[in-house]
């Protein structure tokens, strides 16, 4: 009995931590939508648009069931996975759980860099995904996403914590 | 046994854990907006959001970038990017826009809206395109309904609603100027400046102006209809807390129209603020409330119609145990007419001042019967000056499944009598029975629609989407003049009756990266005639085209060039004794522009096909040409 009640707990937690992950993938593949990345991103009108994922993985086979057969424009969208930021090739989009020192040395490509640490976007990433009532909300910076040429939609800063 | 249970609920809590046998599938969760899944409670199952998309009616959406891209000049010109309304210009400044037919001058069966001002005149129940001053690059979206909408709408949603939504001071932050140099449309000039006063408090002012040449007649006269519209406004978005959102926005706008006589004058201004309150999730409420105010003369006589209209409204939302949707509201509007007709011996409004209060009130509910099955019922009542009570009860139903929207709808709408079914004298002064004259409407009724729908709406992929609409109209009680038994004593009664279908097919596709089209087609067909013991031939009350298309293209060229073509065919109108016939015509315009760091410089042609070309009546529109230059920092 005892055994059931500490497992249904572990559970408990399990499961909100999966639901936000699975609305953080989701998100993921909406800012496909809501950035603009400048035309030298791609070497063809074919070549895959990547959403990248360093380090741990915290979203599993539920992203790759959310790019199934999407594209970007003409660019169908892949998922690829990183140990190590020497690793990143070819990215649009990526995720890491880690802070964002991790991912320093990406600050000059058109990389739109997400994370979830607490000081992400302030230490210069570009959107950081933290809980708020229960939901989860989006921290911005704009200054950093400029820098990079990646120009996001007024419809996803609008709905955004902005930090300049 | 034991055994068993337990091990059904070890692999219940390995599916939770690996987020398998969830409610939040991938696909369920792609279909909400960004800000729907914002909402999503990361811990509990919250209700599924409806999209517009899977809205349960004939909806095309023109969005602000298409606008934009097409080098449309004005409202009623961007219309022209619904192929569900027939729009016609008239003359320099005349514009008839109609959806589902009845199409003519006093066009009387649509809501149009701006940002929730409801703008069609309860003079004679139409708008008046030219007073309708909207800054097109702060243009969100217009949103373009055919059929009726009377439940949730107003007393005026019978063959249409057309909305525009324009974009909060949030979105529209820095300078906008614009100015521009052409042929028909002689100049127009823009400026908006968007700041913030903190960092909740955002603000936008602007200001603009254009001069429009005059049409032609058909041996290449001009013809005097020139005109010119200066107005300005401005729009504050407060985030008074996180379930409040307050905005506060107004315009004043003053023009000259010229005739062949004199000039007419006209001006108008409009107060609007709305509140928002999010409640929860589930629930919200919204206040709104305005002041809108035109004046326009007529020259020689200087008659003229003055307008207030004071509206206030409000609507409450909230859901039922995730099984239900529900929306009820109430509005009244105050509205004092001033009709002015100084030639008694000519046509008139009689009596010149008139209270055309409204009161509504209305209430919905969407029913999920099953995952993928809706029923959504509800009935607007209202009460008008002229006929008291009436109701407007709807009941549609939705299949939605795999981006796919199967609806059908039964709708029933009202018309209600205007001041020019009603109050309308011919001359204005009594005359005996002998003597031929037209003594108002004192017996008219609202004109009655029952609407069947049947659509069907189709994402295949992420690149394309289609729509397609089908209707068939019955009306009742339609419009009539005929003379009183026994005189010439003619009254405006509702001795006509029609039926219409159609259908009206839209799409979308991205064909690459840079190139997307946009696409539709309509297909119109009515049959109107006097009712039974009536003698009145109504058929120019719908000057409608048979079949229309429409084809906009969107390409970003290389080197930050921009070429856009919208190409537009109509098929022809028929005479009527009170309308001259129109050719159909087949037009197009295109949009060459640069684009380098926030300057943008385009060359507009409009109507390029033929030299000139006649949408309606007689006169005649020539090709235009226009440059522009705008600067976006």
């Amino acid at each position: 009995m005892v055994v059931l009640l500490v497992m249904t707990g572990f559970s408990l937690q399990s499961h909100s931590q999966t639901r936000a992950n699975q609305v953080k993938a989701v998100f993921l593949f909406n800012f496909a939508q809501f950035v603009d990345w400048p035309a030298n991103s791609f070497s063809s009108p074919t070549s895959p648009f990547v959403i990248g994922i360093l380090g741990n993985d915290p979203f599993g086979f539920y992203i790759d069931k959310v790019i199934e057969g999407e594209k970007v424009d003409s660019h169908p969208i892949v998922v690829q996975r990183y140990n190590d930021a020497d690793d990143i090739r070819n990215c649009n989009i990526l995720f890491t759980s880690k802070s964002y020192s991790a991912i320093k040395n990406l600050q000059n490509r058109s990389i739109l860099t997400v994370g979830d640490q607490n000081d992400f976007a302030a230490d210069g990433g570009m959107i950081r995904f933290f809980i708020e009532n229960n939901k989860i909300k989006l921290q911005i910076n704009l200054k950093a996403a400029k820098a990079a040429s990646l120009n996001i939609s007024s419809k996803l800063l609008r709905l955004a914590d902005v930090i300049e | 046994m034991k055994k068993l249970l337990l091990l059904l609920f070890l692999f219940f809590l390995f599916c939770f854990y690996n987020g398998y046998g969830q409610d939040l599938s991938p696909k369920e969760l792609k279909k909400l907006s960004v800000e729907e899944l914002m909402n999503v409670e990361v811990s509990l199952v919250s209700r599924t959001p409806e999209k517009l998309t899977e809205a349960a009616s004939a909806i095309q959406v023109i969005t602000g970038e298409d606008i934009r891209r097409s080098g449309a000049t004005n409202v009623a010109e961007a219309l022209r990017l619904a192929a569900n309304l027939q729009v016609n210009q008239l003359s320099s400044s005349v514009w008839l826009v109609g959806a589902r037919g009845f199409n003519n001058v006093f066009a009387n069966k649509l809501l149009v809206m701006v940002d929730g001002r409801t703008i069609y005149t309860p003079l004679y129940g139409g708008v008046l395109w030219e007073q309708q001053n909207v800054l097109l690059e702060d243009i969100d979206r217009i949103e373009v309904v055919s059929g009726p909408g009377g439940t949730l709408w107003g007393p005026n949603a019978v063959n249409g609603i057309i909305n525009i939504i324009t974009k909060s001071s949030k979105e529209t932050q820095g300078l906008y100027a614009s100015v521009a140099a052409g042929t028909f449309v002689k100049d127009m000039a823009a400026l908006r400046y968007g700041g913030k006063m903190n960092d909740k408090v955002y603000y936008k002012i602007y200001g603009q102006h254009f001069d429009r040449n005059a049409t032609e007649q058909s041996n290449g006269a001009k013809n005097t209809d020139a005109w010119n519209m200066s107005d300005g406004g401005f729009k504050i978005n407060w985030d008074a807390s996180s379930k409040d959102d307050i905005s506060f926005q107004g315009d004043y706008y003053g023009g000259i129209r010229k005739t062949v006589v004199a000039n007419s004058p006209l001006n108008g201004q409009h107060l609007l603020g709305k509140w928002n309150r999010t409640i929860s999730d589930r629930s919200d409420l919204t206040l709104q409330v305005y002041y809108d105010r035109y004046y326009r003369e007529d020259a020689p006589t200087k008659s003229y119609d003055k307008m207030k209209t004071t509206d206030v409204d409000f609507q409450h939302r909230f859901s039922i145990k995730k099984r239900q949707n529900f929306v009820w509201g109430a509005g009244y509007r105050f509205v004092k007419d001033d009709a002015s007709f100084t030639n008694t011996a000519s046509a008139g409004i009689v009596p010149r001042f008139k209270r055309l209060d409204l009161f509504t009130a209305f209430a919905q509910d969407e029913f999920f019967l099953t995952d993928s099955l809706r029923l959504i019922v509800g009935t607007k009542l209202l009460h008008n000056v002229y006929t008291g009570w009436e109701c407007q009860p709807s009941a549609r139903i939705a299949w939605i499944k795999n981006q796919t929207t199967l609806w059908a709808a039964v709708t029933r709408a009202v018309r209600t009598p205007s001041r020019f079914d009603v109050d309308y004298y011919l001359p204005m002064t009594p005359q005996p029975p002998t003597v031929p004259s037209v003594a108002g409407g004192p017996d008219f009724v609202s004109e009655k629609l029952l609407a069947y729908e049947l659509g069907y709406r189709f994402q295949p992929n992420h690149v394309s989407s289609f729509s397609v609409a089908t209707f068939y109209n019955i009306y009742n009680d339609v419009y009539s003049v005929e003379p009183k038994p026994g005189t010439l004593t003619y009254q405006i009664q509702n001795g006509s009756e029609a039926t219409s279908w159609g259908l009206e097919f839209a799409g979308n596709y991205q064909v690459m990266r840079d190139w997307r089209l946009r696409g539709a087609y309509t297909y119109f067909k009515k049959d109107i005639h006097a009712k039974p013991g009536h003698n009145f031939n109504p058929s120019y009350l719908g000057n409608d085209v048979r079949n229309q298309v429409m084809l906009q293209s969107i390409l970003d060229l290389p080197a930050h060039f921009q070429f856009d073509i919208v190409g537009r065919y109509l098929d022809p109108l028929a005479k009527t004794f009170a309308t001259a016939a129109v050719a159909a015509y087949l037009t197009f315009d295109a949009r060459l522009a640069y684009n380098l760091k926030g300057i943008e410089i385009a060359l507009v042609g409009q109507n390029l096909a033929k030299k000139n070309h006649t949408e309606f009546g007689t006169f005649v529109i020539p090709r235009g040409v226009y440059g522009k230059i705008t600067a976006r920092f």
